[in-house]
């Protein structure tokens, strides 16, 4: 009897440790470093702090918080307003506005915590107002500050940055729920929303000069609607599901795949113009490619950063380490890669893909 | 291949993958699922919880024969032979003293590996959805069905109870615990023979009956209320399989139940 209750006390042992180990500790990454640029500053977001990296060196300008705080944490990519704010969402369901040059919140910096939800979205700042896509499914729109001028509520949550188009003076929201939104920005009401897509948009759309906007779904599908009315033009079939927007250059799309596959389409036809396979580029593709004239890079889940010429061809591989989610950005002649599952927070390479600097955070 | 990729291919991607398969034919309602699956498991696992049950009565009626009380008092004192006499006994009466816990160790996988599948089904964050789509089968169409509805009755199910309960001065209260605990406790002691292996065992079984409960209330408060969801079905089932069985003691709720073997020692000690 006494061996019977012991190994029943033992067994409610390991499974409370193993559940709390599944569970994780407060401070397990959720998403991967959310990153912005501006002529002299590299943005990361990450876990539970925010850090200003300086693109000369590779140093830490300064942090926020000062000591991280482990119900606070940040993945979304930054966003930089005309008046020197950094727009940085946190998963505790709070907008925070900090001084980009010294990381603090003074002055005219606030914390917006009207949302119930987490913001794993970016927020866009066009001019003067913010709009700021929360996990409570509504997109919040506000001042600088912080005034809500709106909030329009959706069928779903939306993971992506939206989008304007100025043409039309659109708001794009994608959704999680299977759809894209196209919103009055100024009052906040919908103009239309697009037939069901048959997966999840994760990614931010690509909008192009013409009235199109290009959306890739969970369903292995890239639409292109018309922004008109969010009627499908065409749709072009992918090997497997694709998490981010693509990246829209010259008449063509690029985007990858989480099967490995990368893509380039033409934004008129969708029809296929190249693609490479996973033999090729080895591991799942979520970030969007950077594409700057007629290079392309490609952050890749194998910690790969791939270039490539707009043939197709594979010009360097250069290896960062850990896995590659965050879509690659540029600044001052830098390419800066934001890695995960490695100590490295941020990596800068050259166009040759020669590594110039890369950034620890100190404990 | 790791013991991570086992564990995956084993547990983990059929349990990720029969939630969602359930969920979709369930008028996408991950609370059903949930149910359903629970229900299923049960199911699959009752050979082993008939063994249990076996077991735990070969060893009671074992324990209340006059060969074992003979043989406690033929070798009072003499720890390394009672041992043995009592293995020799237990071949004798074909009762394994593991069969009644090695049942119960062997569900441990099967709630450790449903806690991730709900997790990892729900998604709620973006590490957790490419996760997901690594664990999924291509046979049916999973892209439908993401995201999953989390919310169920008042529940959010990717989300502990104490962060969303109903609110009264400040504290979430949480309902769903309570019924976990007690359920737990019905379970316990409606499935549990009263003790018969003295004063020492009637107090660690007492001890279990009540520490089983809390625990299991702590593990519904604090984790996502998926979780608590499959406590609450599993123990209502296992308390039906019992009783389709005719093995519920009804008469164990009453709080001052002996066992015979208890009754006739106190007897004993009165003359």
């Amino acid at each position: 009897m006494k061996s019977k209750q012991f190994i029943l006390i033992l067994a409610i042992t390991i499974i409370a440790v193993a559940l709390s180990a599944c569970a994780g500790g407060a401070t397990q990454a959720s998403s991967w470093p959310g990153l912005t640029v501006d002529e002299q500053y590299a943005y990361v977001a990450y876990n539970t702090q925010v850090y200003a990296v300086d693109l000369v060196n590779g140093t830490e300008k300064w942090r926020y918080p000062g000591e991280p705080d482990n119900n606070i944490t940040f993945y979304s990519d930054p966003s930089l307003s005309e008046d020197g704010q950094l727009i940085v969402g946190g998963y505790d369901g709070v907008l925070y506005s900090l001084a980009a040059d010294t990381g603090q919140m003074t002055g005219g910096n606030w914390p917006f915590s009207e949302a119930e939800g987490r913001y794993i979205a970016s927020a866009l700042v066009v001019e003067e107002t913010i709009f700021a896509p929360a996990a409570d499914d509504n997109l919040y729109a506000l001042d600088l500050d912080s005034n809500l001028q709106w909030t329009f509520s959706s069928e779903g949550e939306s993971w992506a940055q939206p989008v304007t188009d100025n043409e039309c003076e659109c708001l794009y929201l994608s959704s999680m729920e299977h759809t894209v939104y196209a919103i009055d920005p100024v009052s906040g009401s919908q103009i239309w929303q697009s037939p069901t897509l048959g997966g999840s948009v994760v990614g931010t759309p690509a909008v192009s000069e013409e009235g199109v906007l290009y959306v890739g779904t969970f369903g292995g599908k890239l639409f292109a609607l018309d922004a008109k009315d969010g009627s499908i033009l065409w749709e072009f079939t992918t090997e497997g599901w694709i998490w981010s927007g693509p990246a829209l250059d010259d008449g063509v799309l690029y985007f990858g795949d989480l099967d490995g596959y990368f893509y380039a389409v033409d934004a008129q036809s969708g029809t296929q113009n190249w693609r490479l396979t996973p033999e090729q580029l080895d591991g799942e593709i979520v970030g969007s490619p950077l594409v700057l004239g007629q290079d392309i890079y490609v952050p890749s889940q194998d910690g790969n950063l791939y270039k490539l010429d707009t043939s197709g061809k594979i010009i360097w591989t250069q290896t960062i380490g850990g896995s590659l989610f965050t879509s690659p950005k540029s600044a001052n002649n830098l390419i800066l890669v934001a890695p995960v599952q490695t100590d490295e927070l941020l990596v800068a390479l050259n166009e040759d893909g020669v590594k110039q600097w890369s950034f620890i955070p100190a404990d | 291949m790791d013991i991570g990729a086992i564990w995956s291919t084993l547990i983990l991607d059929p349990m990720i993958n029969s939630l969602m398969w359930i969920y979709s034919g369930l008028a996408q309602n991950f609370g059903l699922a949930i149910i359903v699956f629970t229900v299923l498991v049960r199911v699959i696992t009752y050979p082993l919880t008939a063994s249990q049950m076996k077991s735990t009565q070969g060893m009671q009626e074992m324990q209340k024969s006059k060969k074992w009380q003979d043989i406690q008092k033929k070798y009072k004192g003499e720890k390394e032979k009672l041992a043995q006499e009592q293995m020799k006994l237990y071949k004798e009466m074909g009762v394994s003293p593991f069969g009644s816990c090695l049942p119960t160790i062997i569900q441990f996988p099967v709630i450790i590996g449903l806690y991730q599948a709900i997790i990892r089904a729900l998604a709620v964050t973006p590490i957790q959805l490419l996760e997901l789509t690594r664990h999924l089968y291509p046979f049916y169409s999973a892209a439908l069905l993401i995201p999953l509805n989390q919310y169920f009755l008042w529940l959010d199910l990717s989300v502990p109870e104490k962060d969303y309960g109903i609110m009264i001065a400040g504290f979430a209260i949480p309902i769903l615990a309570i019924l976990v605990m007690g359920t737990t406790f019905l379970q316990s002691r409606l499935m549990t023979p009263p003790s018969t292996g003295g004063e020492q065992g009637a107090n660690m079984g007492r001890a279990m009956t009540l520490y089983m409960p809390l625990f299991m209330g702590y593990l519904a408060y604090s984790f996502p209320s998926g979780l608590a969801l499959y406590f609450v079905t599993s123990n209502l089932v296992g308390i039906l399989q019992y009783g389709l069985l005719g093995k519920l003691d009804w008469r164990n709720l009453l709080p001052s139940r002996k066992s015979s073997n208890e009754k006739s020692k106190i007897k004993k000690k009165q003359t």
